[in-house]
């Protein structure tokens, strides 16, 4: 087998396993999207049926009539957008320095960074509550996005170990030319950790897009609902309306989508050090 | 283009390294004075400094006290010391959930971390449509919980689910699954796994950290595909692994939104499914124990602190920074 | 260098939009709550939505037809399902509470234990609100310690359904359903049908859907609380003989086989009964819609919880309310409100559009809920019917005898032991 021959198997072979796997990961999501497409008979059919039939548009329609839909999406998009800037300005400053600068502290504070990640939400949700209550922010969209500009432990630390991997030389030579620390982070070392920063700005646009509690307790007047309260209302007692539930949950998650789409080249191109590629 | 341009930064700095360069002779410059060399670094730093302070200080302060009291959220309550630390230690159900916990972390983690970085390895691959592939194993993880939950019921239904159907087909009797007690628990960290995109995503981009050359290097030395593997890919992804074992610990033990959709709060079958979180929220918010449950949490803390830690003390055999 | 300066732009840009799309955000609430000169505003926090929603907006727009004076702001908060009321609990923790909340009456008892409700009984004195004009239950629910905290809106009850086409396949009089527990037990052996280890039809599983252990126990004619000591009484006898028959039922039928149906979610988007895959099965009024919504062409029937004698057929109900926090600013028109959602008037609005039965017998009359063949047999039996105790620990003796009834059906330990360590845990609580 000569090695253009083996090449040529080892790529099918990689489209084999990577369509074998797809289809197991599509599960959830092809099904939310025939759920969405489903009248309400078909939903209850056993044994379950996968292709709608006939197929029902006009969940989405209703959807969007039944919750104030694109006031909430206007909310959720304002909400998101501001939280990830937030998270995308805030985040690398913070991790360099635990990274590449020295400071006294440093590794306790590194150390207290990760252990407030261990003490579950559900227990200091009420002081913070408490907290913006006293800041007269409780009934506006501040305490949903404040936070995110003084940094976010989970994002910190995940940007840290992107910046330890960069090789100091690169900051000691910049140095001997004279740059400023703040130079050589925002021309040299951010640039380098892109799809960290990236990947870190996508998660964050998810927590935000998705969050339920947090608008849930900080807003108070239904115009700033957000989406995610919108799913909730498809809920009642009397049953669920799954169509229109699945319907929004599909137009929720498009944005999404189109951005990881988008944003996933940046993973596959990499960096290079030395300049060459 | 962007990215050229970097890469030309990237030239010009690294240029004074090379043997031909001149300016290799520097005069140091005078010592700075201490704040001077630390400045920057708290500088920097600053943002976070202010947010730990005002948004985590007092509410972890507070929920410390509160462990030490009949706290109830409607009503401040009275110390009582140590006493709701006494009474966890009898709790049956505490230590079960405790138990419940356990199992999922110890399967858990190890798995995620396995197909988290074989799924990463299989999409950092040229191929054709790899975009259309890596969304696609991102796409359960924008599902939302109830969606979810609902169709797992419907996946693991003993008798009408499809996985029994594909299990029937070829000659096996399947089991259960969420209605057993034996296999709930392998049900739910087959469904948590499912939403391991997040993992994969952090992973790619740590992929992509890792520099050609090395890659080019090994070729030109003959090195085949298992040689790339354990000597440049994994020793280079360890950081990004720590982050991942360190956060999947501290994830798997709050595992909290799952099950409690899929058992609405219960935990069936009998109790099988009480995760830790859902003990103490119920705790919290349904029995108006709020001190009972900020102890549960310190309990917690104690717990993922002591390995962590001892995550962190391995971490220097195993985690290669290149910057190092 | 060109490229630092356009990222700087950017990031200005950036900025500037944010804190503008900050602003606006901020702008539109300041606007909208407030009334207009001398109206009191009356902020109302509810999980309703759909039918039930347009219900409530009608009681509103009647009451404010009424009362000119008085402006109800409607917010809706999601319902998170039994006992998750983050969102009232923060805002009565932080002083802020809404004037009135729609709840749970299940959750009254706890929640004015802890001081978190305001007292209604000298309101309700002085505007001449009696307990007789609702079922006794309903009043009973609303109250703690003699004490009136909320104004109940209302109700359901429990009974067993039937697939009627099933009864018939079998050789089952569909007009003539069990009416004691061994008629029960005998349907149910007809209507299952196994192949191999697998259920193709199961006649009936008594823990499914409504099937709670307060249910069974009231039938078996026991009883869960003592309000004189104030204590729980779950190993009453009585009681334990019902989960011990539940843990036959388990036992026979093997548990594990028909578990996967036990454990889909109530709210059923897979209902087994809709499906055909379950022959009985113990639910509420609120089933009628959905059989309505999902599966129009059902033919089924309804009979009370049979009983070992076959006499004495009982329930239990819940149902919602209307209440005020601790720390409600406008106490007297709040009060109004309440008054008028949970009289005679707003009742007949609510009811008549939400289709939920009211807590006032007169009303549910009116409304022709007595001369439906179905919702008859659900209204009929609310005067017998029974409420889950009022006490501080309600959420907890729930959880209790729900985990009790799972491990009986699992051979987990005995009925009587399991009841007794019920009974003992919420006992230690309850004395706290």
């Amino acid at each position: 087998m000569d090695a253009t021959m083996k090449k040529k198997v080892s790529r099918y072979s990689a489209h084999i396993v990577l369509i074998t796997a797809s289809i197991f990961f599509m599960i959830p999501f092809v099904w939310m999207v025939s759920t969405s497409l489903k009248p309400l008979t078909q939903i209850f059919s056993f044994p379950p049926e996968w292709i709608p039939k006939p197929v029902e548009w006009s969940n989405y329609t209703n959807a969007m009539s039944y919750i104030p839909f694109f006031t909430y999406l206007k909310n959720t998009l304002v909400i998101t957008f501001v939280s990830t800037i937030g998270v995308v300005i805030s985040c690398p400053l913070v991790a360099y320095s635990f990274a590449k600068l020295r400071w006294p502290g440093r590794n306790i504070l590194f150390i207290i960074t990760i252990g407030v990640m261990m003490i579950p939400g559900q227990v200091t949700m009420i002081p913070l509550f408490l907290l913006f209550e006293k800041l007269g922010m409780v009934g506006t969209p501040y305490p949903l996005v404040i936070p995110a500009f003084f940094g976010v432990p989970f994002y910190i630390f995940l940007l840290r170990q992107f910046f330890m991997g960069l090789p100091d030389s690169l900051r000691e030579a910049a140095k001997i030319d004279g740059a400023g620390e703040f130079r050589i982070y925002w021309q040299i070392m951010l640039p380098l950790a892109k799809p960290a920063v990236l990947a870190v700005g996508l998660f964050q646009f998810m927590a935000s897009w998705t969050d339920f509690l947090g608008p849930l307790l900080y807003l108070t007047d239904s115009l700033q609902y957000t989406l995610s309260l919108g799913l909730q209302q498809f809920q009642s007692q009397k049953g669920s309306e799954w169509g229109l539930m699945m319907a929004v949950s599909t137009m929720m998650t498009v944005p999404v989508i189109i951005l990881f789409f988008f944003l996933q080249k940046t993973f596959i191109k990499g960096i290079t050090f030395s300049g060459i590629k | 283009m962007k990215l050229k341009a970097n890469a030309q930064v990237v030239e010009q700095i690294e240029s004074p390294k090379t043997p031909t360069g001149k300016q290799l002779k520097i005069v140091p410059k005078k010592k700075k004075s201490k704040w001077g060399q630390y400045k920057h670094g708290l500088l920097f730093a600053s943002p976070w400094i202010i947010g730990l302070l005002v948004f985590y200080a007092i509410p972890l302060f507070s929920s410390i006290y509160f462990s030490f009291t009949t706290y109830s959220i409607l009503q401040p309550g009275e110390f009582i010391g140590l006493e709701n630390y006494k009474e966890l230690m009898h709790d049956p159900l505490f230590w079960k959930s405790v138990y419940n916990t356990v199992y999922f972390v110890i399967y858990y983690v190890p798995l995620s971390i396995f197909f988290g970085v074989a799924l990463a390895m299989l999409l950092n691959m040229k191929v054709k449509g790899m975009a259309v592939y890596r969304t696609i194993f991102f796409l359960p993880t924008l599902v939302p919980h109830v969606a979810l939950a609902v169709l797992w019921m419907w996946l693991l239904n003993p008798g009408f689910g499809l996985v029994n159907g594909f299990l029937n087909s070829i000659g096996i009797d399947g089991p259960a699954w969420l209605g057993s007690e034996t296999w709930s628990k392998p049900s739910l960290i087959l469904m948590s796994l499912w939403g391991i995109g997040q993992a994969v995503v952090i992973y790619l981009a740590g992929l992509g950290d890792i520099p050609e050359d090395y890659y080019d290097a090994a070729e030109v030395d003959g090195a085949n595909w298992f040689q790339k593997t354990f000597h440049i890919t994994l020793p280079l992804l360890t950081p990004v692994i720590f982050f991942n074992l360190v956060m999947g610990i501290i994830g798997a033990f709050q595992q909290f939104t799952l099950p409690y959709a899929l058992t609405q709060g219960q935990g069936t079958p009998a109790n099988s499914l009480t995760f830790y979180v859902m003990y103490l929220y119920d705790n919290g918010f349904k029995f108006f124990k709020m001190g009972y449950a900020s102890a549960m949490a310190w309990i917690l803390f104690v717990i993922i602190m002591g390995l962590t830690a001892f995550v962190f003390l391995t971490s220097k055999r195993w985690v290669h920074y290149q910057g190092k | 260098m060109k490229q630092s300066k356009r990222r700087v732009g950017l990031l200005a840009f950036v900025f500037v939009l944010t804190f503008s799309m900050l602003l606006a955000g901020c702008s539109s609430d300041s606007s909208s709550s407030k009334g207009n000169g001398d109206q009191t505003t009356v902020t109302f926090w509810h999980p309703m939505t759909d039918v039930t929603g347009e219900a409530v907006e009608e009681v509103i727009k009647a009451f404010e037809k009424k009362n000119p004076d008085i402006k109800i702001n409607a917010v809706y908060t999601a319902n998170q399902g039994e006992g998750q009321n983050e969102k009232l609990l923060t805002a009565v923790s932080g002083g802020n509470p809404p004037d009135v909340a729609y709840f749970d009456r299940f959750e009254i008892g706890s929640w004015a234990a802890q001081g978190s409700l305001e007292d209604l009984s000298k309101l309700a004195e002085e505007s001449g609100v009696t307990k007789d004009t609702y079922y006794p239950f309903a009043w009973e629910e609303a109250s703690y310690e003699g004490k009136l905290y909320g104004m109940p809106t209302t109700t359901d009850s429990r009974l067993v359904y039937y697939n009627k086409d099933h009864f018939k396949e079998v050789g089952l009089d569909p007009e003539n359903p069990p009416k004691d527990i061994a008629g029960l037990e005998e349907a149910a052996e007809k209507l299952t049908i196994k192949k191999g280890k697998k259920f193709k039809r199961i006649g009936f599983i008594p823990w499914y859907g409504q099937g709670w252990l307060y249910g069974w126990g009231w039938a078996f004619g026991g009883d869960f609380y003592d309000p004189e000591t104030k204590t729980a009484t779950a190993n009453d006898p009585k009681v334990v003989e019902s989960l011990e028959w539940i843990a036959d039922f388990a036992k026979k039928y093997n548990v594990e086989d028909i578990a996967g149906f036990t454990d889909s979610q109530g709210s059923g988007a897979m209902d087994p009964f809709l499906s055909g895959q379950l022959s009985m099965k113990v639910s509420g009024p609120w089933e009628v819609s959905a059989i309505k919504k999902f599966k129009p062409d059902l033919n089924y029937g309804v009979f009370p919880m049979p009983t070992p004698t076959g006499e004495n057929h009982t329930t239990w109900s819940g149902g919602w309310s209307v209440v005020m926090p601790k720390g409600a600013k406008n106490k007297e028109a709040a009060w109004e409100f309440m008054k008028f959602f949970s009289g005679e008037e707003g009742q007949k609005i609510f009811s008549g559009i939400a289709r939920d039965f009211s807590v006032i017998d007169s009303v549910n009359e009116e409304l022709g809920y007595k001369n439906d063949p179905i919702l008859k047999e659900f209204v009929e039996i609310l005067p017998n019917s029974h409420h889950r105790p009022v006490m501080t620990q309600g959420s907890l003796y729930w959880n209790e005898l729900a985990s009790a009834v799972e491990n009986a059906t699992r051979g987990n330990g005995t009925p009587k032991k399991l009841l007794d360590k019920v009974n003992d845990k919420v006992n230690k609580e309850l004395k706290k």
